[in-house]
């Protein structure tokens, strides 16, 4: 049971540049990979093609029984909410509390607000910034801020969990953090997906690596 | 703590029985049980998202005061110009304009005839008043009132004819002309002149104006939806992050629309409270000189305001403008805040 498919995808952006070159795998549900490679090889563009922030050139792409190629506009929104990401640029909003920041997903998901409420502390606790969630991100270190993106990547426990360097701007230490927290949700069942070029961390952590090289699938082991 | 809305499998296992047992969508029986759930989430987030854009507006309070007396304005204006048509038709239909016929008798004949012919007409049971011109008396007017006296001095004889005027008991507009055909086939009847003309002329003018108010309130519209159009637009510009992430997070169009949508909907409405109160204010700083006017022509007068009719009217038309203009802003510019161009990052 694959929980993501790339069946022979291309993608060339409209710069007439190739990002990705017939790719190939499968991620099978509850497994978690690296993808890697070097800046420009074309790892956010395989994620945002996850997402559906971009259509491919040629290929298909599934997400779980889904193949998005038949996915219309409007169903777009039901794709991403069974989709956790985490953006190297955290993608935070300054203008509401890391609480607020956190329960977006599950306000636009249309939960119950107490049911929300307790989702969103669940997930702040995980990541254990509980204590700040009443402060607004802006006055949080990078570190903090990136491990609430993951809080709201995670509140509404999707059953697929997407990275983008999630450990881009920290330091070994806190990265080490943030990659073993990604393990312990992949341990209760989600299925990630983690693009960091950050080699000696990932070799660490013993997992499927998928290496793209100038839009090509190079390695997978 | 309340029930938890979503079922979800807590377990790996039960996660993929779960997953295994559905089609690619959703199945069939979850989504049901979801259903209930998504109208209430659909009704308490209008409820939300219709206050917090009520309450966005005081967040930047120079800005919406300005917005909103810009379409105050633009609303009073063709509701004020309306009420004011209506107050002057209303005063037009409270007077009698007593139409009156001249009949221009035939110059050969001879005053005495004239005399005799004036008073058969006193007799007739359609007309309430008969008044007689004479010649002579036609000749003085002449002399006194017209700047063209000296016209008269080319003619050898009194040029005029004499006139008698008559007003008919019965001034229904369609049955006056008939009344005029009748007396002009009476023998020694020159012409006769139904004297309505600037009833018609009056409301001729009316009629203009009524249009011209239509004009003017349908560019006025125009600009409101501009307005609320172009304040939306950049309302869009400035949460463009926060439209951003909620899409990728799983916000459908129509949520990220909706804040805007109320916003319209807020300038819209309180433009149209302001512009109704205006158009009062003016209507009653106008009430004494027209009642004074009024009293001139010994008319029972009184000057009406917008009138409950009107006053829905003029709110429901500055809502439904308001929404209208702010749907034309979201639907441009919401689809061009897409997360795939946006994000940056390596390719």
């Amino acid at each position: 049971m694959a929980a993501i498919r790339f069946s022979n995808v291309f993608k060339r952006y409209a710069s007439g540049q190739d990002a990705l070159l017939g790719v190939n795998f499968e991620l099978a549900s509850g497994e978690m990979a690296f993808l890697t490679g070097h800046s420009g090889a074309g790892k956010s563009t395989l994620l945002r093609l996850i997402m559906l922030m971009e259509r491919p050139s040629r290929g298909q792409v599934w997400v779980g029984q889904q193949d998005l190629s038949r996915l219309h506009r409007s169903q777009i929104p039901y794709l991403r909410r069974q989709i956790g990401v985490v953006f190297q640029n955290h993608q935070l909003l300054f203008d509401r509390s890391v609480f607020d920041n956190v329960a977006l997903p599950l306000q636009i998901s249309g939960y119950d607000p107490a049911d929300a409420a307790r989702r969103a502390r669940a997930a702040l606790d995980k990541v254990g910034l509980l204590a700040r969630e009443k402060h607004n991100p802006v006055t949080l270190s990078t570190g903090e801020q990136q491990r609430v993106g993951i809080a709201r990547a995670i509140v509404h426990k999707p059953k697929l969990l997407l990275a983008d360097e999630p450990t881009g701007n920290l330091d070994p230490e806190l990265s080490e953090d943030i990659m073993r927290l990604f393990g312990q949700f992949n341990s209760i069942g989600t299925t990630v997906l983690i693009a960091s070029h950050d080699l000696s961390l990932i070799n660490r952590m013993q997992h499927r690596m998928l290496t793209l090289r100038n839009g090509r699938l190079v390695a997978d082991v | 703590m309340s029930r938890p809305r979503r079922k979800e499998p807590e377990t790996p296992a039960q996660r993929s029985t779960e997953r295994g047992a559905t089609a690619p969508r959703r199945g069939a029986q979850q989504h049901q049980i979801l259903f209930a759930d998504r109208s209430r989430s659909w009704r308490r987030h209008h409820l939300n998202v219709a206050r917090e854009s009520l309450l966005r507006l005081k967040q930047t309070p120079v800005a919406s005061v300005m917005t909103l007396a810009v379409l105050a304005i633009a609303l009073a204006l063709p509701g004020f110009l309306l009420a004011a048509l209506g107050n002057l038709q209303a005063l037009t239909d409270g007077w009698d304009p007593q139409p009156r016929i001249a009949l221009y008798m035939q110059t050969e004949l001879s005053d005495a005839a004239i005399d005799s012919f004036s008073r058969e007409l006193l007799l007739r049971e359609d007309l309430s008043s008969v008044e007689l011109i004479s010649r002579q008396k036609g000749l003085e007017e002449f002399r006194q009132y017209s700047a063209f006296a000296d016209l008269l001095e080319r003619f050898d004889s009194n040029p005029l004819p004499a006139v008698i005027m008559v007003l008919p008991k019965d001034s229904d507009p369609l049955q006056l002309p008939l009344v005029r055909n009748e007396l002009a086939a009476l023998p020694g009847v020159d012409e006769a002149q139904l004297d309505m003309e600037w009833v018609q002329r009056l409301a001729a003018g009316l009629a203009l104006a009524q249009r011209g108010s239509y004009v003017l309130g349908g560019l006025l519209a125009l600009a409101v939806l501009l307005v609320v159009g172009n304040t939306v637009r950049m309302t869009i510009e400035s949460r463009r992050d926060e439209i951003l992430v909620s899409k990728l997070v799983g916000a459908t169009d129509a949520w990220v629309r909706r804040p805007f949508l109320y916003s319209g909907f807020w300038f819209g409405l309180l433009g149209g409270l302001l512009a109704w109160l205006l158009v009062q204010v003016a209507l009653m700083l106008l009430a004494q000189p027209a009642q004074a006017l009024a009293d001139l022509y010994l008319n029972e007068f009184e000057l009406q305001g917008l009138g409950f009719q009107g006053s829905m009217i003029m709110l429901a038309s500055a809502t439904l403008l308001g929404l209208s203009g702010s749907w034309l802003a979201v639907s441009r510019h919401l689809r061009e805040i897409e997360p795939g161009a946006a994000i940056p990052g390596d390719v």
